[in-house]
């Protein structure tokens, strides 16, 4: 992990910029009896969460039937995400997972928007430094295991053990891939969201170090493109997973 | 880059205490909100197609009462035009009948004083003849 920074840090060298500096691998260190955690992550993460509360108390402190303002703006989110979820799950069992799956969309999403909007580097902090919530691993491992355990969880309420009848549906010489694939959706889910994420802050940062002002708003652009879209693909596939568990391998061919 | 600690876990325990307040204070309200706003809607909606269903049948009501008046009218003006007619020319009939009567009155009336006239002329043909007659006889005898 700090092979990276290394680099950066010899690129650092030659710009006397203070925006941009760039660091990866440091953490803002807090800790709490024998556990150390990140604080950069929980502070951007309480303004989200901060901000979609806000918004969403907003909205809803004074709902009127013809809505205007943010109760639009958060009506339109609840639409969008509740369509997300009913295409993905189907319109028979899609309602209980609307919060699940919005919440994760509406978070990573507002979590990405703010690390590629907001310009956290202007807080100092005293190690590390503030950036989206999605950039750290812990958060995306959390909110990929949190899937996993979504669709394991609906797959045995549903189904009871029967959900194991799954892995060995189509045949059971499947069997080793369908336990693997309970290990790489997880993987698969968090590396793309960080990977994703990690890198559009790092090639804006880059760029800004080596041609600063006007030439990386392109890239920014592209950056913020890129965070919705990994917002959208990481609810939709969450969605996906539970729809997944939810069907059975047999009828899953099917659609 | 990888360094893995309590965050993990936090972090998913403040998401889910995250998706349980968002529950609470937007997917709840206003999952309501707007089915409320759809069922307001379609009752107004039945609403409206019922009234139009009324009023079309309304319409339809009024012009059949419309067309039964108009045939109606048309009876009545018919029988008017009919008795006008008929009016009309018992008057004619009657008014010629009278004139009739009043032509021939006028020539039995001439007649008479062409009689009368024939007459006085006769008597003066008669007077005068006898003057003739005297003044010749005198003349001779």
């Amino acid at each position: 992990m700090h092979y990276s920074g290394l680099l950066l840090d010899m690129l650092n060298g030659f710009d006397p910029m203070p925006l941009a500096k760039l660091e990866v691998g440091h953490h803002l260190y807090w800790r709490i009896g024998d556990l150390t955690i990140h604080g950069q992550v929980f502070l951007t993460s309480w303004i989200v969460i901060g901000l979609l509360l806000i918004a969403s108390i907003a909205a809803t402190r004074n709902a009127q039937r013809v809505p205007s303002g943010i109760q639009n703006l958060m009506e339109y989110a609840l639409e969008f995400v509740r369509d997300l979820t009913k295409n993905q799950i189907g319109e028979k069992e899609y309602r209980p997972w609307v919060p699940f799956v919005g919440t994760l969309f509406l978070f990573i999403f507002v979590a990405n928007w703010s690390g590629a909007l907001v310009p956290w580097k202007l807080i100092h902090l005293p190690e590390g430094e503030l950036a989206a919530p999605t950039n750290d691993i812990n958060t995306t491992v959390a909110l990929a295991l949190l899937v996993s355990l979504a669709y394991f969880y609906a797959g045995f309420k549903k189904k009871g053990l029967g959900y194991f009848a799954k892995y060995i549906q189509p045949t059971p010489i499947l069997l080793p891939i369908a336990i693997l694939e309970d290990f790489t959706k997880p993987l698969s889910l968090s590396f793309r969201l960080f990977g994703n994420i990690l890198a559009d802050e790092l090639v804006v940062a880059v760029l800004v170090l080596l041609v600063p002002l006007f030439v990386p708003l392109p890239v920014m652009m592209l950056g913020l493109f890129t965070s919705a879209i990994q917002a959208l693909v990481f609810a939709t596939l969450a969605a996906a997973y539970i729809h997944e568990a939810l069907e059975g391998h047999g009828e899953e061919e099917a659609h | 880059m990888f360094d893995f600690d309590a965050t993990l876990p936090l972090i998913a325990i403040q998401f889910l205490v995250l998706t349980a307040i968002m529950n609470v204070v937007f997917y709840k309200p206003l999952t309501r909100v707007i089915g409320e706003r759809e069922d307001y809607i379609r009752s107004k909606k039945n609403e409206a197609r019922e009234r139009l269903d009324k009023a079309n049948r309304l319409a339809e009501q009024y012009e059949q009462e419309l067309a039964n008046t108009r045939r109606q009218s048309q009876g009545l003006i018919a029988d008017a035009q009919a008795e006008a007619q008929k009016i009309a020319t018992e008057q004619v009939a009657a008014a010629q009948k009278e004139v009739q009567g009043e032509l021939l009155q006028a020539q039995q009336e001439l007649n008479q004083q062409k009689q009368a006239a024939l007459g006085q002329l006769e008597q003066e043909v008669d007077a005068l003849s006898r003057q003739i007659l005297r003044k010749l006889v005198g003349a001779t005898g």
